[in-house]
């Protein structure tokens, strides 16, 4: 397939909106994005906090630091250069390695923090508002405001109590630094926010107005998602199976298998047992694409034999939950295969796959092979938005083999229009839009 | 008996049809034969970097065992392919008719002692529940020709399909020894598959000419023999790495 017949598929999280919460220290921005996630308790909306970006200091700052007497309440404090590039990958759908502050060591720690797929991000600090970067990538921008006694006393408490300062420094950081840049530069932004939110947390109706607004953002996101799966399926209906979709030579054995696999009749025991075989052949074929190199040995008699040997790593991502009754049959070839897993469940309302879950192996963008994993593909939906996991990680297209047991042509072409490079290795053809029986059946739920 | 073989090894690039060229690495493969009754499993890459794991003398024991059984399977699973199937069509769970097929005839298994006993693994693997029968064949010091020591088969062994087990197949001395026996318990030729990792060209040719109708299931025909009747290039003595070295 040419580039110019590639398309293109955009998951939700493809076109993140993002939220910029700002106002003064202590006013209860932190608690109000909390409550506004809680209120609509799914995965994809996610809180980035600006504390993040701090710069580190060096070691004269790093001493005045702790002897009070740095302003981290101005906005040279942030390092607006590395939130802007974070932000725009969020954005575009990549994977962002997030700093980590240490407020006890005034640096960033080795560890980062991933943000991956949110459909909607809520961003916090007293900064939100200010640099125009950010303000162009926001799709809203919220003031929370409080009475400074309040935001003085909040303050207090917290550093305190979870940022181990003293008290007397505190208020020292209060007067010296936080309280004239309020005036400089925080208030200001109140003239360009969308919506201002007064009294915080205690303010149930301005949360849910904001929760309400995000939700119908979410709604509108999975209404284009839908559609932009219809668009693939019709593309995929007219065009003959891609030649990257690689069938089972169906043998006498396959065929055999095939038969008591379907039969409704085939006692459970003997339905993973033979399920486990297919997987085995499966897999046996997928690593046929591993890359090789000649390789030169000797044998125990000392004769030279010119063979093979791998140079890269096979690993292995299972679309969950389905996709683990493959795993017996991958750790009978490959044991100590390294796999991840990625859980995308498809919303029982809309029929829209959502992405729940990832845990990867870190080095994935380096294996030689990654094998994708789920023992049906109907619609394709699943398998498209877990090839997109394995490309935002940097996999390449052409390492990515997808292993099924059963799969539809409209599924297969949906996937590979996208992904024109990927291979697909199915054991059988079977109906577009098969209602999926082969996981339930093996795992017996 | 023995040749030391002059011919060139045969050597290609491997891989599937749909790989480029370019991206097919160069590797010794089986030579070929032009019996009917000999199969040679498809030369993949991976197949080969399997083969390149036992051959190597430098593989530790735990890795000769496993990579065996995965050549193994694949030879179990090839060799199956040969058994007779009947029609049965199925309705699927979605209310589909499926025209597909139910395995005939009872099979079992006999292995060659004590290298073809290595091969009852990877057999089980895909026949849960199949009997396995033995025979040890030894060779005899004073007339160096094998000599039949001890059998233990199945009571109705001449209504099953074989699967006979070793490894190894140099001059092929034992395995045809093995078929006499199997032949004289009243199992027809044509129900024997011998099941086998590496060839000597001389050993399949023995086999098409003394019992042209027993398919033999093979990964790898490799070049030919030594003096001392060793497969060349071969991997040593199977039934020693895999047991006791």
């Amino acid at each position: 397939m040419t580039a110019a017949s590639r398309n293109h598929y955009s998951p939700p999280w493809g076109d993140a909106s993002i939220i910029g919460v700002a106002g003064s220290s202590g006013s209860g921005k932190t608690t109000l994005a909390l409550a506004i996630v809680a209120s609509l308790n799914l995965p994809w909306v996610v809180i980035m906090s600006m504390d993040s970006f701090y710069k580190p200091l060096t070691l004269m700052e790093s001493r005045a630091a702790f002897r009070n007497e740095f302003d981290f309440d101005s906005p040279d404090a942030i390092d607006f250069d590395l939130l802007v590039d974070k932000l725009s990958d969020i954005k575009q759908g990549r994977v962002a390695e997030v700093p980590v502050y240490s407020f006890e060591k005034h640096n960033r720690l080795e560890q980062t923090t991933t943000i991956y797929s949110p459909h909607v991000l809520i961003l916090e600090g007293i900064f939100a508002l200010h640099d125009q970067r950010v303000l162009d990538m926001l799709d809203l921008k919220i003031f929370a405001e409080a009475d400074a006694d309040l935001c003085l006393s909040r303050r207090l408490v917290r550093d305190v109590k979870e940022r181990g300062r003293d008290i007397e420094g505190c208020i020292k950081q209060w007067f010296g630094f936080v309280k004239p840049n309020f005036y400089k530069y925080v208030a200001p932004q109140r003239e360009i926010a969308d919506i201002i939110i007064p009294r915080g947390i205690e303010n149930k109706v301005a949360i849910s107005m904001i929760s309400g607004q995000i939700g119908k953002t979410l709604s509108h996101k999975s209404v284009k998602h839908r559609l932009e799966l219809s668009r693939l399926g019709k593309i995929a209906e007219d065009s003959p199976l891609s030649p990257n979709a690689l069938i089972l030579e169906q043998t006498n054995q396959v065929k055999g298998i095939h038969t008591l696999l379907m039969d409704p009749n085939t006692s459970r025991e003997d339905y993973l047992f033979y399920f486990d075989r297919m997987a085995g052949m499966l897999i046996e074929k997928a690593v046929d694409f591993l890359p090789l190199e000649p390789a030169q040995v000797i044998t125990p008699q000392g004769n030279v034999y010119m063979g093979l040997r791998k140079t890269a790593e096979v690993s292995a991502v299972v679309i969950l939950r389905g996709g683990s009754a493959f795993e017996t049959g991958l750790r009978r070839s490959i044991p100590d295969c390294r796999t991840g897993r990625i859980l995308i469940q498809t919303n029982y309302r809309t029929g829209e796959p959502e992405l729940h879950y990832r845990a990867l192996p870190n080095n994935i963008a380096e294996h030689g092979l990654v094998l994708l994993l789920d023992p049906q593909m109907s619609s394709g939906g699943a398998a498209l938005m877990a090839a997109r996991v394995l490309t935002d990680h940097g996999v390449p297209e052409d390492r990515i083999i997808f292993v099924t047991y059963l799969a539809g042509r409209v599924g297969v072409n949906r996937v590979l229009s996208v992904f024109p490079d990927v291979r697909v290795v199915v054991a059988r053809m079977g109906d577009d839009m098969e209602d999926r029986w082969v996981e339930t059946k093996y795992l017996g739920c | 008996m023995s040749s030391e073989s002059e011919t060139q090894a045969p050597s290609q690039s491997v891989g599937p049809e749909y790989r480029p060229a370019t991206q097919k690495p160069t590797a010794t493969v089986s030579t070929a034969l032009d019996h009917e009754n000999v199969h040679i499993l498809a030369q993949t890459p991976q197949l080969i970097a399997l083969l390149t794991m036992i051959r190597d003398k430098d593989t530790g024991r735990a890795d000769f065992i496993f990579y065996s059984n995965r050549i193994i399977r694949l030879l179990v699973e090839e060799g199956l392919n040969h058994l007779p199937v009947v029609e049965h069509t199925i309705t699927t769970p979605v209310g589909r008719n499926y025209s597909g097929v139910k395995f005939e005839g009872k099979i079992c298994g006999v292995s060659i002692m004590r290298a073809g006993e290595s091969m009852e693994q990877g057999l089980r693997d895909c026949c849960r529940s199949v009997r396995i029968g033995k025979i040890l064949i030894q060779r005899d010091e004073e007339t160096s020709k094998p000599k039949l020591y001890y059998d233990k088969l199945p009571e109705d062994i001449a209504e099953r399909w074989v699967l006979l087990l070793d490894p190894m197949l140099a001059t092929g001395g034992s395995a045809l020894m093995a078929v006499d026996v199997l032949k004289s318990r009243g199992v027809p030729e044509d129900h024997i598959l011998f099941l086998n990792l590496i060839a000597s060209p001389e050993g399949a040719k023995n086999f098409a000419k003394r019992f042209p109708k027993v398919r033999v299931v093979t990964a790898f025909v490799d070049m030919g023999l030594d003096a001392k009747n060793y497969i060349v290039p071969g991997l040593g003595d199977f039934g020693d790495r895999f047991y006791t070295m």
